[in-house]
């Protein structure tokens, strides 16, 4: 069920809703979403159980050197391909233990999203749709965030693990409100400023909460509005998030599965995020930076492909020995890939003309391949997806209407950009 | 031969990436390896010389290094595999998987009776060059850098009286062999030609790139780049650091910021005068040093990055393998 389906609540809800709440009010106040957030649409809109890893390969991965391998050509580089667990399907043999694991796994080779550099590139893949100088459009996250989280969940909805300084983007949430955007960790793997303060006690702690709480519920006995009960749920979310500090903790895991994620920073996020998926967080962003490689590309992809090749292997067979894997949809996305033609560094540059993407688990038909670039890797041959059909794939996998429209005033904004397409070949 | 005579003969453009080269005593036949997994003869007796790509299953990935036992060619690839070829028909004479991962440098020793291979897998394996059996492998290169990634093992070379064989990796470090014993005998640290960038972009960039013995086999020079700030391009100095390898004593520590990039080979002059390297990030260059100062003699810039180079023995004659050319250089007088 979703908003554009079910006018009794929707159409007139939004638009109710949206005449209380201007853009500008809906964009900087974190009660206004809340206020879309009203049980009744609660209800309805609300996708329970389903979660979202997004593999975040910053700087653009090389297309050739992981899922559209071309050796023997001119562009293909030095890398032969290697056959996967899927008949006929073929990768770079830089990716050997995703090879075994395909079945899972939707590869998308025809990506053509046009823009180029670092920043707009992230802006488009990030959101879905080219930017508006007058509008925030919410980043993926932030979006899953609003159609799976809870509201009165006690983990967070959007956490972002992005620790290398190289092209750090911080999601936001836009006009969707402060509420949806990400817990962010930059610098740690553990969230900073979510303790309780040392010279206050727990005790204490929890009498402040329990005489605000009193206070509030007087209040209320008189006083009705969406808004206060978007207050309340904020203060009733301080002590779950207070809380999750453990879920950042691995330590608390095996040593087995602390060794089969590996000993990189990269694999212990995505041992992180498999821990907060597991604990109802529904949107989980682990950025591996840093794949712009400019110079020595093929030593470059030596490293982080075999960074990527385990810590994804790892984390879709964690998730499916839990049973989590078909409620889980693991992304891997950059903004961008790399261009055919390799420099005279033995380097790839920016490109977005016919590029490469995969999609795992929840919704998606594993061991299928869409799309296909010509021989040399420069154009995109057959399916040609751009970045608003990409989004609306991973909706459609999620059971997320994507003709679903946020109203931002009398705007409506669709949740996958105008005239996209979810494309049907690699859902179940 | 004066550095400062360096000078370009002719040129010869092409579509693919040189990564290797040797040729033949007289210098007028060469043979050099290729981005398209051709290994390629081009004889310079002709009128119009043009490439011949020799005859055989050849290689199936770039072909990085080349080998001139005399009667016959040793070419080694990422394929990981050596193969031998008859000098003078051009004809495969054997193909053998040599290594589990890419190998980067084939050399010859100087009796040419052995053929030595480094490769990605960190060993150091010794052939027989007529029979293409192996004799022995040794390493003393970890197969993984300390931040837990693959390593790569990049260079060897031999010493001219063939006693000693060096090998250098991709964290800096440099292993010396007694040839006889192939027991390690000493071992030097580069540390700054490896980069590792923990904060910017996770990943490492640099290693050692060529190692070259001076002629009385007493001095060991090692090539690669400096520390890079930006690591997604090879802006890093061009790094020479020359060392006594018995003492372990670093002699000289040189570095261009001028014209940047990887030192792919080092040759020692004639009685150890100077020192030329060569190399690129995506431009190339050719630099003199003085063998004994360091000085800065002769420098020249090339159009492409320089994979390798080959001279004749009377530093008369050079040839280039680069970035999608093939030059032919003479540092004798011009003529008037």
């Amino acid at each position: 069920m979703n908003a554009s389906n079910n006018p009794s609540l929707s159409r007139r809800s939004w638009m109710r809703l949206a005449g209380t709440a201007s853009a500008a009010t809906l964009a900087s106040d974190l009660s206004g979403l809340e206020a879309l957030g009203s049980p009744e649409l609660s209800q309805s809109l609300r996708h329970s159980g389903k979660r979202v890893i997004l593999l975040w390969l910053a700087g653009g991965a090389s297309q050739l050197e992981t899922w559209d391998p071309k050796p023997g050509r001119a562009t293909g580089g030095p890398f032969s391909k290697i056959q996967t667990s899927v008949p006929g399907i073929e990768i770079s043999e830089l990716l050997p233990k995703m090879s075994s694991r395909l079945k899972e796994t939707a590869i998308i080779r025809s990506l053509n999203t046009k823009i180029a550099d670092h920043g707009n590139a992230y802006q488009l893949m990030d959101t879905g749709r080219i930017a508006e100088p007058s509008l925030k459009f919410p980043h993926l996250g932030a979006m899953i965030a609003h159609e799976l989280g809870q509201r009165d969940s006690q983990v967070p909805d959007y956490v972002s693990m992005y620790t290398s300084t190289e092209g750090r983007r911080q999601g936001t949430a836009g006009f969707l409100g402060g509420r949806y955007n990400p817990m962010f960790l930059t610098d740690q793997m553990m969230p900073a400023n979510i303790k309780r303060l040392e010279r206050i006690s727990d005790v204490d702690h929890r009498d402040r909460a329990e005489l605000r709480n009193l206070m509030a519920s007087i209040f209320e006995r008189k006083n009705t509005h969406p808004m206060y009960d978007a207050h309340n749920s904020a203060y009733e979310r301080v002590r779950g998030l207070m809380a999750s500090d453990h879920l950042f903790d691995i330590d608390r895991e095996p040593q087995s599965t602390r060794n089969h994620y590996g000993p990189t920073q990269f694999g212990q996020q995505c041992l992180i995020a498999r821990r907060l998926i597991e604990a109802g967080v529904p949107f989980v962003k682990v950025a591996r930076a840093w794949w712009d490689s400019h110079g020595q590309n093929f030593e470059t992809h030596q490293e982080l492909c075999a960074d990527l090749d385990h810590c994804m292997a790892a984390l879709l067979d964690d998730l499916k020995s839990r049973g989590l894997l078909d409620s889980t949809l693991v992304i891997t996305l950059g903004e961008f890939g790399r261009t055919p033609t390799i420099n005279g560094s033995l380097g790839r540059d920016h490109f977005a003309s016919a590029w490469s993407c995969t999609l795992s688990g929840c919704g998606i038909q594993g061991g299928t391949v869409f799309g296909k670039t010509d021989e040399d890797g420069q154009k995109v041959a057959e399916g040609e997806m751009n970045a608003g059909d990409l989004f609306a794939t991973i909706f459609a996998a999620l059971g997320i209407d994507h003709h679903k429209e946020y109203m931002v005033g009398s705007r409506p904004i669709p949740i996958a950009d105008f005239d996209s397409e979810p494309c049907h070949d690699i859902l179940v | 031969m004066q550095p400062s005579n360096l000078h370009r003969l002719s040129q010869w453009p092409c579509q693919d990436i040189l990564f290797c080269l040797t040729a033949n005593q007289q210098g007028n036949r060469i043979w050099f390896g290729s981005s398209d997994a051709g290994v390629y003869q081009l004889d310079l007796n002709e009128e119009k010389p043009s490439r011949q790509k020799l005859q055989g299953e050849g290689h199936t990935s770039y072909v990085t290094s080349i080998a001139n036992c005399g009667h016959s060619l040793v070419t080694g690839g990422y394929d990981r595999k050596l193969i031998w070829w008859d000098a003078e028909s051009g004809n495969q004479i054997r193909r053998i998987q040599a290594h589990e991962k890419w190998i980067r440098r084939v050399i010859v020793t100087p009796d040419s009776k052995h053929v030595l291979s480094v490769a990605d897998d960190m060993q150091c394996r010794l052939w027989d060059a007529a029979t293409g059996q192996q004799v022995a492998e040794f390493t003393d290169h970890a197969e993984m850098t300390p931040h837990h990634y693959p390593s790569m093992l990049y260079a060897v070379a031999v010493s001219p009286e063939g006693s000693h064989f060096a090998t250098g990796d991709k964290v800096g470090h440099v292993a010396i062999w007694d040839a006889q014993t192939l027991q390690k005998v000493a071992e030097l640290e580069t540390p700054v030609m490896y980069t590792w960038d923990p904060k910017q972009r996770r990943h490492s960039i640099g290693g050692i790139r060529s190692v070259a013995f001076s002629s009385d086999g007493r001095r060991l020079a090692v090539g690669g780049i400096g520390k890079i700030g930006n690591i997604d391009h090879l802006g890093g100095p061009a790094r020479l650091e020359v060392f006594d390898w018995h003492s372990g004593e670093r002699q000289l520590e040189l570095e261009d910021t001028k014209w940047k990039g990887l030192i792919e080979q080092i040759v020692w002059g004639p009685d150890d005068q100077w020192i030329l390297t060569t190399g690129g990030d995506h431009k190339g260059f050719t630099t003199f040093y003085d063998a004994k100062s360091g000085e800065l003699v002769h420098q020249e810039q090339q159009p492409g990055h320089v994979h390798a180079l080959w001279h004749d023995d009377a530093y008369e004659s050079l040839f280039l393998a680069s970035h999608k050319q093939l030059s032919h250089w003479s540092m004798r007088e011009k003529e008037a």
